[in-house]
């Protein structure tokens, strides 16, 4: 059927099929800034102005368009320059992966249009329908009251760190003061409390704007899904609906025989080949239990088929037509009963190896030890053990997995492909395909937030696959249903904390045992556990310590890596069993911690017993230490900030105008960590061109984070000139130096440390090339800065003269340099959580008024993206402690597989979030970095239990805090 | 979304009326719900927007709001009443009330609708077009018998005099997440109106003075239904207490 409609302006008409949506027609005809979030709009990605409306695409028909008008944020490119929208979105940071930033800005431009000077409600209704996992909205929101101010003609106010004086020495508590109020100022600016250890730079440490921020604020080509192949097929799988069962017979033909179906495969025409999904360094943990298509199913959602058709309507239809027979078999989703012996089996083939206990479901059992911790329980003046539940959420990235193989013109394999782990994917997907590496290259292009789920080579096999096969590229991209139930998860946990104190508040023995449930598949089964144990024993120093640990099987949908991992899980428990601990000891909560955390100069103590290089106490002769932290400074600020004294005031506890609320507030203590130590690896390389710039490739993984920026500032600062004079590009398995990739708190500490080296190499042959341009016998007296390198006598020549001499006239060479970097260092980042709730006593519901975080992070490389992670960080975590939940039928079939049902957090209802950056200098970081990434996910849910602590004197074990769960508790008193 | 094999926009009722004798045909609003359903029947599109169904207007304390009037619509006219301009604000986030019409959320007839409840309580009706012509229908009947087969709902008109005083009182996960159970509440000349949402299969008119008597709520992963009954009876009193109490 024909269409016509105003595009842009633009009177067209266009032939479109009556099932076809308007975000299909809009991208078709070039408009990529539309982006497909769900299938039933909620996600917002695909929002444009309809009328002037603003309207998420992709639950408008393209028929229904006729006779509109539709705007894209296309309309606004119209020459190189910004809209003020776009610009202010560019400079506040209010962008990070930009996946949805087109229908943010269309969203303000209707709304500056109708309210020129819009108050903040008004700008976080208009938010409220483009959901986003990455900015907790805070500099959205700041992006679009900056443009409205230089729409209404005044000035803008210039986007930098608002500047906190320490409250402490930085070692020495301080005192709460009650009427110490913080200085005022938008929560979007980065709050950032300096260190006197920290040497002023030029570049580092600056509010850049993001390097990859035109592209995305103009909604030029930039993800997977932007770039069109001529012939590609789409692909579509068909997926178990039942949580374990054998495949008796699969019949295609029908299938097969559908007009414009190209390949149907199935566990009877892929070779099977074993391998594990979780992107991780080479040899990947085991158990190598997958394949690509198996002949069993272990959970809804697991896959059964694929097929590659002309469209993705046939694609679907031949899925329906694949019959498929199945043997059901009993199923179980629990990890306790799992591992009890009489759960049915789930990996009953004979070649899986390396499974701890088949038989019992029993993946791993991982076990620890420092001391003697059952001696030392003993004897302890009191000892306590606690037990708690955390349950299975899905990181939700705003953009899908989506993949795209070809062939290219010398048949080696191509995916394009929305992944944190392109080099390991390379790796993994090499037996699968059987192909050798050197035949395949994955490229990263721009990706619209990963959290983890990406950290896993979930959909890359499959494309790979159906493109071989058909020779044609083919596209496959999931819906949020199959995000939901076949992409990864958190696992799920059952923990017991064992704790042993001396009647002084000192610690003896600290003990976790765990039960960690993996579902079906062991991926990032034994590492996430691992971590748990790490992070849930690190935090606080005891002689003694153990961790014991079950991995379970069961036929849950797959958790895998999603940011945190695990240590959201066991600081959730860690930290609502020490607040318990002080109230029964009867010691102020923060000082029962104080006087046990792990901070400087003390030992990382059972760290290096765990992981899979986890060596003996006997065989180690130095424990790692701590050797930069500012917990006391954050502390002192959050404290502040979140008005700690009125925890004891129980009149606002208790406000007597409001009978049946009571309020509370609470605090939890965070210790992450940065990288892998001796695992985690990033390259990078730097090269001048003919104007004194540089070309860098990174293998590191820019998902949204901010990554090419910090590491483009990190360069710059070494060579001398201004951010803008980088190039960077990542990652591309042919081009770039290889990075294990975007996980584990590690691209600024080891790739930012490969980057130094790198431009170390370039500046060290700049320096002598200027020292044979000046006639300077002593190059390193040469410093580089202001694009130039200057003699100690004041006399320089240019980078650009530099690059001419050496490329074009004189001993003509190209000055380059490489760099990596592997750390035996694992330096943590500290972090004080605050949470103000409010509890309703008659009916459960929890409602979380104020966040405040304070972060050592070392030095933030970029105040504005460090702070934007933070804020992501910690709306992630308040899904997590607060309302997201996996919801599964007896039969294990997902009943909230849908945005709605299962509910992450919208603008209009973001309680104030609050964010310190607390400097420190660490040393073995690049100019004096820690990673920042992860550590906000840790301290929410405890924070929030102990509030309920304090509000209702109710404790909670088990997250998260729906308004049923509370309002049991609060009945059982 | 449904597979939509063919597409019409016709421009009157009648002809809308017309094509509904096929069974396959589905009537097409705002398309928040149709479009965004995942079931892949295949269906005909009928496109209601050609047939002048908008449009807000009233008078003698009754307003009527255009089948295809949406949320948005609502929101920003202010001869909506407060609180009815309020749920619709809260019904569906920016991106999707500008679509939703208040004629396919009556039929749709959610049972977490607070607009729905929002127009129990200022007294709803729904007019109606079928081959017999147009017949008028409280909206408890709409929402208790579903609409009928070969109609399309023209237009609901609601109670507006006297903007009196309008609460909801729910309890949800989130501030803004779809409540597990909320109860609307409205005084009005003869006495108090009070709605409830999900307690049923469709959001419900109570007695003010027991407000749960004969619901039997559905237990789901929000909430069981010894919960949501509790919850019912805590907001009821709330509401009803919070629009004068019951005399």
């Amino acid at each position: 059927m024909e269409v016509t409609f105003e595009l842009n302006g633009t009177n067209r008409t266009v032939d479109c099929a009556p099932w076809e949506t308007l975000l299909t027609l809009l991208r078709r005809e070039g408009m990529v800034s539309v982006r497909f979030g769900s299938t039933s709009g909620e996600t917002g990605a695909s929002a444009v102005l309809f009328d002037g409306r603003l309207v998420s695409s992709e639950v408008v028909l393209a028929a229904q368009a006729s006779g509109h008008s539709v705007t894209t944020v296309e309309s606004l490119n119209v020459d190189a320059d910004l809209h003020p929208i776009q610009a202010a979105f560019a400079v506040t940071g209010a962008m990070q992966s930009g996946y949805s930033v087109g229908a943010m800005v269309l969203g303000a431009l209707a709304l500056l249009e109708s309210d020129p000077d819009p108050d903040e409600n008004a700008i976080r209704d208009m938010l409220s329908g483009i959901l986003d996992r990455e900015t907790a909205y805070v500099k959205p929101v700041a992006a679009i009251q900056q443009a409205a101010a230089v729409m209404r003609g005044e000035e803008a106010e210039p986007f930098r760190p608002l500047i906190v004086a320490p409250m402490t020495d930085g070692v020495h508590a301080t005192d709460h003061d009650p009427d110490d109020r913080p200085p005022e100022g938008s929560p979007a600016v980065p709050r950032l409390v300096p260190s006197r250890d920290v040497p002023s730079t030029s570049v580092v440490g600056h509010p850049e704007v993001k390097v990859d921020a035109l592209r995305l604020v103009k909604g030029n080509p930039a993800f997977t899904d932007d770039f069109e192949m001529r012939g590609m097929l789409y692909a579509k799988v068909l997926r178990s609906p039942h949580a374990h069962a054998r495949i008796v017979s699969i019949d295609d033909s029908a299938a097969r025989a559908l007009p414009g179906v190209h390949a149907v495969i199935h566990h009877g025409n892929v070779p099977r080949v074993k391998y594990a999904s979780g992107g991780q360094s080479y040899p990947n943990p085991k158990p190598h239990d997958q394949v690509s298509f198996d002949d069993k199913v272990r959970h809804v959602g697991d896959r059964v088929a694929a097929v590659a058709a002309e469209t993705l309507e046939i694609a679907q239809e031949a899925c329906s037509l694949i019959e498929v027979a199945y043997e059901v078999l009993p199923a179980v989703f629990d990890e306790v009963d799992a591992i009890s012996g009489t759960a049915p089996v789930i990996h009953d083939e004979d070649d899986t190896v390396d499974i701890a206990d088949a038989s019992r479901n029993l993946v791993h059992h991982i076990a620890a030890e420092r001391g003697d911790v059952e001696a030392a329980l003993a004897s302890a003046d009191h000892c306590y053990e606690q037990t708690f539940r955390v349950h299975q959420v899905q990181p939700c990235p705003i953009e899908p997995h989506i993949s795209v193989a070809w062939l290219d013109s010398d048949e080696r394999l191509v995916v394009r492909t929305a992944t944190q782990v392109p080099f390991h994917t390379r790796r993994m997907l090499a037996p699968l395909v059987n192909r050798d590496i050197k035949d395949i290259r994955i490229i990263k292009p721009r990706i619209g937030g990963g959290f983890g789920a990406k950290q896993e080579m979930l959909i890359e096999d499959i494309v790979a696959h159906l493109a071989i096969t058909t020779r044609r590229p083919v596209r496959l991209e999931l819906t949020r249903e199959e995000e939901f139930v076949s992409s990864r998860t958190r696992h799920p946990q059952t923990m017991t904390y064992r704790t042993g104190v001396n009647g002084d508040g000192t610690l003896v023995a600290q003990e976790m045992k765990l039960i960690g449930n993996t579902g079906p598949f062991g991926t990032h089964g034994y590492t996430v556990q691992t971590v748990a144990g790490l992070r849930g024993l690190t935090s606080y120093n005891a002689p003694n310590k153990r961790f014991d640990c079950e991995v379970a099987y069961t036929n849950i949908p797959v958790p895998g890596a999603y940011r945190g991992y695990g240590a959201p899980q066991a600081l959730f428990g860690l930290e609502s069993h020490m607040e318990d601990i002080a109230a029964d000891l009867g010691i102020d909560p923060i000082e029962f911690r104080r006087q046990n955390w792990t901070k400087t100069g003390d030992e990382m103590n059972i760290a290096p017993h765990l992981g899979e290089g986890g060596v003996l106490e006997e065989e180690l002769d130095e424990y790692p230490t701590v050797n930069s932290d500012g917990i006391e400074e954050c502390v002192a600020q959050g404290a502040r900030a979140i008005g700690w004294h009125r925890r004891d005031d129980r009149s606002w506890r208790e406000p007597a105008d409001r009978p049946h609320v009571r309020r509370g507030i609470g605090y939890s203590h965070a210790m992450h960590g940065t990288a892998i130590p001796f695992l985690d690896m990033g390259g990078c390389s730097i090269k001048l061109n003919d104007d004194g710039s540089f070309n860098m490739l990174v293998g590191a993984t820019d998902i949204g984070t901010g990554a090419d920026t910090v590491l483009g500032q990190i360069a710059a600062e070494v060579l001398g000139v201004p951010l803008d004079d980088i190039q960077v590009y990542s990652s591309d398995t042919d081009m770039t130096p290889f990075d294990t990739g975007a996980y584990a708190s590690s691209t600024t500490y080891i790739s930012g440390t490969a980057v130094l080296r790198a431009a170390e190499v370039v500046r060290t042959r700049l320096k002598e090339r200027a020292a044979m341009l000046l006639g300077i016998e002593i190059p390193c007296s040469i410093e580089l800065r202001d694009r130039r390198a200057f003699a100690p006598d004041g006399r320089s020549v240019s980078l650009e003269e530099i690059a001419l001499d050496s490329l074009h006239l004189n001993e003509q060479e190209q000055i380059m340099g490489t760099g990596s970097h592997v750390s035996p260092d694992c330096p943590p980042p500290f972090g004080a959580t605050f949470v103000e709730v409010e509890v309703d006593i008659e009916t459960g519901q929890v409602t979380v008024g104020h966040m405040v975080m304070a972060v050592d992070c070392g030095v933030a490389i970029n105040p504005v993206t460090a702070s934007g992670q933070v804020e992501g960080g910690m709306l992630q975590a308040l899904g997590y402690a607060h309302c997201e939940e996996y919801a599964l039928d007896e039969d294990g079939r997902m009943l909230n597989a849908a945005f709605g049902p299962y509910w992450i957090y919208r603008a209009d209802e973001m309680p104030r979030t609050d964010v310190f950056l607390v400097q420190t200098m660490e040393d073995s970081g690049p100019f004096g970095a820690k990673a920042v990434a992860e550590i906000p996910k840790d301290g929410i849910a405890p924070a929030i239990r102990n509030a309920l602590v304090n509000a209702a004197g109710t404790r909670i074990d088990q997250l998260p805090f729906t308004p049923e769960r509370v309002f049991d508790a609060l009945q059982k008193g | 979304m449904p597979r939509a094999i063919a597409y019409h926009r016709p421009d009157s009722v009648n002809d809308v009326v017309a094509l509904l004798d096929d069974k396959s045909h589905r009537l097409l609003a705002g398309g928040t719900v149709l479009n965004g359903d995942d079931d892949p029947s295949p269906v005909t599109m009928v496109d209601l927007q050609g047939c002048g169904l908008g449009g807000i207007g009233g008078n003698a304390g009754r307003l009527r709001l255009g089948a295809m009037t949406t949320l948005h619509d609502m929101l920003n006219d202010d001869r909506v009443p407060t609180a009815l301009a309020g749920a619709a604000q809260v019904e569906l986030p920016s991106t999707l009330r500008t679509l939703a019409t208040v004629g396919g959320t009556v039929a749709t007839g959610d049972p977490d609708s607070v607009l729905v409840a929002a127009l129990l309580v200022h007294e709803a009706t729904v007019e109606l077009v079928g081959p017999g012509g147009s017949e008028v229908l409280p909206l408890t009947n709409l929402l208790k018998a579903g609409v009928p087969a070969s109609h399309v709902i023209t237009a609901v008109e609601v109670d507006c005099s006297g903007d009196g005083d309008c609460v909801r009182e729910s309890t949800a996960r989130t501030p803004s997440d779809t409540p597990i159970v909320s109860a609307t509440a409205r005084g009005a000349g003869d006495g108090i109106r009070l709605a409830l949402t999900g307690v049923a299969a469709y959001p419900v008119l109570a007695d003010p003075l027991d407000p749960t008597v004969g619901l039997e709520p559905i237990s789901d992963f929000r909430g069981s239904a010894d919960y949501r009954r509790t919850l019912a009876e805590v907001l009821a009193k709330r509401a009803v207490n919070a629009v004068g109490g019951i005399a």
